[in-house]
């Protein structure tokens, strides 16, 4: 009976994942193929793909600051994950935290934040041309490159500063007492042992690039990437595209598959990291350089929040149109309230509904992967990775076009919303409790049961008990990105369930800035204080951990 | 309380973890299952802990047939190699779980645990959560967990193996003192010889999931009914030859080159025996008396090795080419320690040569 549970359990997911994933993606994938009115076989789309330059550039474009802003996240935080691990740097944990921040906060707040200082009519903007100054224009490239390094450079940081506090000190001290400098012994050990986690952190980074949304809508203008083509073929006013727009998603789906083949089946065969049985010696710097060390590390920590604080600030400023004055007021506050009460309702509790379902599918999930393992255990855990390589925008086209019509329509309900929102973030709960059950002693419960409590009993007292921290954390920061989730709600939302991210991005589009920076300032409160409190309450677990 | 296990059976996919076991632990008994990893010892502890379902057979907790029943209803006690001690919970609430299942009130389980604790001389720590503790200490607290709800039987799994040499000796004794005190029937299972030899009533020698031999210890010791036993319990060294002349008990074996007597019910002369003697059945000429050295057969053996451990010194002698034993010589005075590449006369009593 036990095991006939755990089968429907499995078969029950596999379903969900099929109905609500795959069969609408491969539908986009068929109706690529497709000509729009007969729905004829035709490659008509990926001719044109390859014929207009603005079709192609646009996957040039993603590919390019995916790149550039993967090697920037290493620049940045390779340096800074050795210092941390290595270095007595001051206040690590403090810093570890302040890294994550970045990746929660949504990265269109911090898109939108630095074109209020940097764009044409930007405050900086201004007053460096009062000076005389001219600064190029951060539209495009520069912009999103600025923003993704400064947002997802935590991806690299958070594995390297892990992967250099595991190698094991004998390990090195091997190396220097075969005759090698210790710079050399870093050259030809230290670093080719933490290169594969190094990889593995650029290739999130370059993954969350070119799936975002939200920040080549506001900045990129004349380079749109293939996620903001796609949007724009799908909903243009002038004359849709859909089979156009499918095309683009299976371009951007073969980019992020190939990306997450690569982390999975060659960086993580790589990966030398074992525990460390001697922790690595962290050296010991003179006064002056430390505090010159963390100086540098706090100050780009600072610059990476720049952004939130400076919606915050302009959420309580008085202003005009698109221009702010700076005097105190609440008025940006009382509008988004009495006008837009309901898409922060509807954001909460859409938020709410998600993250409880993604738990109730997402733990039973983990616990098939560790403790039930068979041919259909792998199957479910290549299944739930696909949701990874699915870049929001993406599954919202595909879901939008599946439940359009035929025997379940959804379209423009809030089913849908949820759908989109469990379907992302329930790999992540799946993953979290598996990684906290591997770590759980399987005769933990055989001592449960041996001591005359039942098979049942004993899930709830022990097993489920010991995974409740970390399931709760899980949740709380799946609850915190689907508040900030704007790619496959904007694509899905129907009138009344907007959302705050929706309201916010609008806000933004129509130059009605107190208003995006008093939603800004709400969903920044929304994430920051969850996140508190779970470093607070459940620490053991560190984010990046189950960012990861 | 009693066990009975007849014919049991236990497959993994085509491998027979264990094939067709029958023994049996008789009430207040303290019983080991010895053997090397992978003989199925911890699986047939497993089907009779209800953990696994045997694929054939029978398993009996004093006549009654339990192995139908789910686990937690077998009323047994077990102790886990990892020690399995609820890191959520503290010692107190560790050790009173079982209570708890069993609907005990609070006012009974309070003083069953401070006995309980009081055994494994864990008195006082009733507060102190499982991260704050040694390896020593979680095995205590997992002991007295099993211990307290009363079971029928003890199962061990293992339960010293994950401590250092010197804790598991001392561990090892205070276990066998409880099982003594509470009189309770215990299966233990382990792959040390020593702790099997020291601590149990009987032992049973598994391999390849059979049991090779049951016995009490000085039985699987002295009298190893083969070769498998023979080599896995102690050290011995092996010889091999053809029985070239027979009388009165007493055979002459060729082996190599070199005679040697060996004194039993052996097989027809020509045939081939093979026979062990224990590293310390030899014993070095100069040490023996002479009544000894009287019925004693001696051998002349080159010395290629000399180990000295201060109360026992180790030899490796060589008798002819190719043809090496191991000799174990205790509490050796400083005149009669010989040195590396000497001769000496080396005697054995041909009653302890063990024909397998």
């Amino acid at each position: 009976m036990k095991s006939r549970f755990w089968s429907l359990t499995t078969i029950l997911i596999f379903l969900i994942f099929f109905f609500f994933m795959i069969l609408p993606v491969l539908n986009l994938f068929t109706g690529s193929f497709q000509t729009q009115e007969k729905g004829a076989f035709t490659l008509q789309n990926y001719l044109s793909f390859f014929h207009y330059p603005s079709y192609w550039r646009s996957l040039w474009n993603s590919i390019l600051i995916g790149l550039i802003s993967a090697a920037g996240a290493m620049i940045v935080g390779v340096p800074m994950g050795y210092m941390v691990s290595r270095w007595n740097v001051m206040g690590k944990s403090l810093i570890v935290t302040l890294s994550t921040l970045p990746l929660m906060l949504p990265t269109f707040i911090a898109a939108f934040a630095w074109v209020i200082l940097l764009g044409r009519g930007g405050i900086i903007t201004k007053f460096l041309q009062t000076w005389g100054i001219h600064i190029g224009s951060i539209y495009g490239y520069p912009g999103m490159i600025l923003v993704f390094v400064s947002q997802l450079y935590s991806y690299v940081f958070l594995m390297t500063l892990s992967g250099f506090s595991a190698v094991d000190e004998s390990i090195e001290e091997a190396g220097c007492s075969l005759g090698s400098s210790q710079l050399r012994t870093f050259w030809t050990v230290s670093l080719p042992l933490v290169l594969p986690t190094i990889l593995s952190g650029a290739i999130l980074t370059f993954m969350s690039a070119i799936e975002n949304f939200g920040v080549p809508m506001i900045i990129a203008q004349q380079t749109p990437n293939l996620v903001v083509k796609a949007y724009i073929e799908f909903t243009s006013e002038v004359g849709t595209h859909p089979g156009m727009a499918y095309t683009l998603s299976i371009f951007l789906i073969l980019i992020t598959m190939a990306s997450l083949v690569a982390q999975r089946y060659y960086l993580s065969k790589r990966n030398f990291i074992q525990a460390a049985r001697g922790k690595p010696k962290v050296k010991q710097l003179t006064p002056g350089k430390r505090l010159l060390a963390s100086g540098i590390i706090y100050a780009f920590l600072i610059f990476t929040l720049i952004p939130f604080f400076v919606a915050l600030v302009l959420s309580f400023m008085e202003m005009r149109g698109p221009v702010f004055y700076p005097r105190f007021s609440l008025q940006s506050y009382v509008y988004a309230f009495s006008r837009s009460a309901r898409p922060i309702f509807n954001s909460y509790f859409l938020a709410t509904i998600s993250t409880l379902v993604a738990v109730l599918i997402g733990v039973p999930t983990g616990y098939i992967l560790t403790r039930r393992k068979s041919a259909y255990s792998n199957a479910l855990d290549i299944v739930i990775m696909l949701p990874f390589v699915i870049a929001g925008t993406i599954l919202g086209i595909a879901l939008i076009t599946f439940f359009n019509q035929g025997w379940i329509v959804l379209t423009g309900t809030w089913v849908i919303l949820v759908l989109s929102y469990v379907i992302r973030k329930m790999p992540f709960i799946a993953r979290s409790s598996a990684s906290i059950l591997y770590q759980l002693d399987p005769s933990l419960d055989e001592a449960s049961i041996s001591l005359g409590v039942s098979p049942m009993k004993t899930f709830y007292k022990v097993t489920f008990r010991l995974m409740m921290g970390g399931v709760v954390s899980g949740a709380i920061l799946s609850w915190v990105t689907i508040i900030s989730e704007l790619s496959s709600t904007l694509v899905l939302r129907s009138p009344s369930w907007s959302t705050m991210t929706v309201e916010m991005y609008q806000g933004v589009v129509s130059d009605d800035l107190g208003k995006a920076a008093a939603f800004s300032s709400i969903m920044i409160i929304s994430t920051v204080i969850p996140l508190l409190l779970a470093t607070k309450y459940f620490s053991k677990d560190k984010g990046g951990g189950i960012l990861l | 309380m009693s066990i009975q296990i007849v014919n049991v059976t236990k497959k993994f996919g085509n491998l027979e973890a264990v094939k067709d076991v029958t023994l049996e632990v008789k009430t207040g008994e303290f019983f080991t299952l010895l053997g090397p990893s992978g003989c199925g010892k911890t699986t047939l502890l497993r089907s009779i802990a209800g953990f696994n379902q045997p694929e054939k057979g029978e398993i009996y907790f004093n006549k009654k047939r339990v192995d139908k029943i789910a686990t937690h209803k077998r009323g047994i006690g077990m102790v886990f190699q990892n020690y399995a001690v609820f890191p959520h919970l503290n010692v107190f609430n560790n050790v009173a779980y079982g209570l708890k299942a069993r609907n005990f009130s609070a006012d009974e389980i309070r003083p069953k645990v401070s006995r309980a604790l009081q055994m494994v001389r864990l008195a006082g720590m009733e507060d102190r959560f499982p991260n704050q503790l040694s390896g020593g200490q979680l095995q205590r607290v997992a002991i007295a967990r099993a211990l307290v709800i009363e079971p029928q039987v003890l199962l061990m799994d293992e339960p010293l193996s994950n401590l250092d040499a010197k804790l598991r000796v001392e561990m090892r004794s205070e276990i066998r003192e409880l099982q003594q005190s509470m009189k309770i029937t215990t299966l233990y299972v382990t792959h040390d010889q020593e702790e099997a030899l020291s601590i149990s009533d009987r032992i049973a020698v598994m391999n390849h999931g059979v049991v090779e031999q049951m016995g009490e210890p000085w039985e699987i010791y002295n009298t190893p009914v083969n070769r498998f036993v023979a080599g896995f319990i102690g050290t011995t060294n092996f010889f091999e030859g053809t029985l070239i002349s027979e009388q009165g008990g007493q055979g002459i074996v060729q082996v190599s080159e070199i005679k040697m007597k060996v004194s039993a019910h052996s097989p027809c002369v020509g045939e081939k025996v093979s026979f062990a003697i224990r590293p310390e059945a030899f014993k070095v000429a100069q040490e023996i008396t002479e009544a000894e050295r009287s019925c004693f057969l001696s051998l002349p053996g080159r010395v290629n090795k000399v180990e000295y451990l201060g109360f026992m010194t180790k030899y490796d002698l060589e008798l002819c080419r190719g043809l090496s034993v191991k000799v174990v010589s205790y509490d050796v005075l400083p005149q009669h320690l010989r040195k590396t590449g000497e001769t000496i006369e080396l005697c054995y009593d041909p009653q302890r040569v063990l024909i397998c």
